[in-house]
């Protein structure tokens, strides 16, 4: 046991209080739905109550119940802020949750495990929108998603279409040359696997970029560091050895920003209201339908989208096009292919950011 | 010269042109310039302005520096890599930066352009081994004490790894004088001219040590036939961390860039009565 050694130790209790403190933080953030004010007396005389009983080693009862007041004020007034709340897949640090925080600086962004879990957030209200991805340049379709999209309710509130620039990530201190393996989910280290080769780097597959940055940052492994995303090196503290390792420049993720139909049409202005409203006109559409299995039946559909060049794939047909759901031809345009497809909707119109 | 399998003279006489982000040595004249070492993103985003505005072609800025107290400033490693990276995205000015551990190599690859292999490490056969397989240019300091054959076949070892893009650099040698730092060998300009394919650099900030004899020795380069130069340019001279003496100012830069295009036509000339 040295300083050195301890002090390592200290700043991995440091990383987990600083993650148990966000969560603890989220899961107040979420109760709001089930709950009529942010205050609840009786809940927090509890909360007291069970800290005071297990307080009995170092960290005494005077500390603790004054640290767990200041912890659950802040919690209060965290709910009181009326954030928007959007879900993502992932740990925090996720592609998804800096796609998320450029749609929305100001929304708050909650971690879901599963894509299938976003969706019913968003449905149950528990989240105001859900981000997903949907496409990457490299990847192609995300698969579990769009099995989703093609039944979901919900709508398309947004897009995002981001480059995916993949960064090397190490504990502050970690000296470069002594590093031996790379963490990460599969899907990146095949991306940056030249680097990786390069380097003379083992990489270790890892269910989630951001998990892994995460858990380089709470346990320090030796000659170990991650490839997540930049926003995942600020979050958790951690060095950037290199940025951009990815062997493709061409590495870029679309997401969809999904809300609930009747949440949509609240935020949506009366058509012909000025510029700088709060929900302006969208630009691009996306919809979903079936075809009939009869020749001809496909083709049918998509030559009502003949002017609005598009890519079409019992197939449930995706199609974007560019164009605005108050256009008096893009309105002609869907109700006739509403007549000829089967199950046919539009799933959002909304305007596409590129970062 | 025996034995020198991969750099000796071609049949053919052609000679090696290394390319670097759209530049060509071996070809026309490349300056290199910039400080001893990355001081500071501050410190090296100005001076790579400034020798680019004085018609620099590439970048030189030391991370890693062999220096010769244990004690002396040993530049900023990592960190020195990125402010070089951000300098390349600011100026379009490839990197030239030293490696001087064999661990780094791979590493210094990820920001650098071309790897610099100092006078100190010349003979260092483990790092020119790993050199050679970096897959980037090799710039090759000659050794204080090194004969050319040494000096060539230290480049053999980059060429056997099967990288053919070496630059061979003169540096000074080491003699009995003391007013000069080194002393600059400009005989061995044509001598690398008539035994290898290899294109040769004269650096005359190490090369003399002697702020006042930069500019002389810079032209005699090129009469002597060298394909560029590598000059220390600092932003602030008498700030500078390491090698005070022998870093010009931007502005003697810029006038010594003028004098070399001047020479440079004169040679030309030359050039053109001996093929009349």
């Amino acid at each position: 046991m040295n300083l050195e050694s301890l002090r390592r130790d200290i700043d991995r209790i440091d990383a987990r209080i600083l993650s148990l403190l966000d969560e603890r933080l989220e899961k107040g953030l979420l109760t709001r739905r089930h709950k009529s004010g942010a205050l609840d007396a009786g809940r927090e005389a509890e909360v007291l109550e069970r800290v005071a009983a297990r307080s009995r080693c170092l960290a005494g009862e005077g500390f603790t119940a004054a640290l767990y007041r200041r912890i659950m004020d802040e919690s209060k007034a965290i709910q009181d802020r009326g954030l928007a709340l959007i879900g993502f897949q992932g740990m925090h640090g996720a592609y998804g949750e800096a796609a998320a925080r450029a749609w929305s600086p100001e929304a708050a962004t909650m971690p879901f495990g599963e894509f299938s879990q976003v969706f019913d957030a968003v449905l149950a209200g528990d989240v105001d929108y859900g981000i997903v991805p949907v496409e990457n340049t490299l990847g192609g379709v995300v698969g579990q998603v769009n099995s989703i999209l093609v039944t979901t309710e919900l709508r398309v509130a947004g897009a995002v279409d981001m480059a995916v620039s993949h960064c090397l990530l190490a504990a502050p201190g970690t000296d470069h040359r002594e590093l031996r393996s790379v963490y990460s989910h599969g899907q990146a280290l095949a991306q940056c696997r030249r680097f990786i080769e390069r380097n003379g780097l083992e990489g270790v597959d890892w269910f989630d970029t951001a998990g892994a940055a995460r858990m380089i940052a709470e346990e320090r492994p030796k000659g170990a560091a991650a490839i997540a995303s930049r926003f995942a090196a600020e979050l958790y503290g951690l060095e950037i050895i290199k940025d951009g390792i990815q062997d493709s420049p061409n590495n870029r993720t679309r997401f969809f920003v999904l809300a609930r139909a009747d949440r949509l049409r609240d935020r949506v202005a009366p058509a012909g209201s000025a510029a700088g409203d709060a929900c302006p006109a969208g630009d691009k559409c996306s919809a979903v339908f079936f075809a009939d299995d009869k020749a001809g039946a496909l083709f049918a559909v998509l030559e009502v989208f003949a002017e609005v060049p598009t890519e079409p794939g019992d197939y449930a047909i995706f199609i974007d096009f560019a164009g605005s759901d108050r256009d008096e031809a893009v309105i002609r345009a869907l109700d006739r292919a509403g007549a000829l497809a089967r199950d046919f909707r539009l799933l959002g119109c909304y305007a596409e950011r590129r970062l | 010269m025996k034995d020198l399998k991969l750099t000796g003279v071609r049949p053919d006489g052609a000679r090696t042109v290394v390319e670097v982000g759209g530049i060509r040595i071996g070809e026309g004249f490349t300056v290199i310039a910039g400080p001893c070492a990355v001081e500071s993103e501050d410190q090296l985003l100005r001076t790579a302005v400034a020798v680019k505005e004085a018609g620099a072609t590439m970048l030189r800025g030391g991370a890693f520096k062999p220096r010769t107290s244990p004690y002396a400033f040993q530049g900023l490693g990592l960190k020195g890599l990125k402010i070089l990276d951000k300098a390349r995205r600011e100026t379009g000015l490839p990197i030239v930066t030293e490696v001087i551990d064999t661990r780094d190599v791979s590493w210094v690859g990820e920001y650098a352009d071309v790897l610099q292999i100092g006078a100190r490490n010349m003979q260092n056969f483990s790092l020119l081994r790993e050199a050679g397989k970096s897959g980037r240019p090799i710039l090759l300091k000659r050794g204080m004490y090194s004969t050319l054959e040494e000096w060539l076949n230290c480049a053999e070892y980059i060429l056997a790894e099967g990288n053919p893009d070496v630059i061979l650099c003169e540096r000074g040698i080491r003699s009995f004088e003391t007013y000069t730092r080194n002393t600059l060998d400009l005989s061995i300009v044509p001598s690398v001219k008539a035994t290898s394919h290899l294109p040769i650099l004269v650096d005359p900030s190490h090369g003399t040590g002697v702020l006042g004899l930069i500019e002389p020795m810079s032209l005699a380069a090129v009469a002597a036939g060298a394909d560029g130069l590598e000059i220390e340019v600092h932003i602030d001279p008498p700030a500078a961390l390491s090698d005070k003496a022998q870093q010009l100012s931007p502005e003697a830069f810029a006038r010594l860039m003028r004098k070399i295009a001047t020479m440079r036509r004169t040679m030309d000339e030359l050039a053109e009565e001996d093929r009349r």
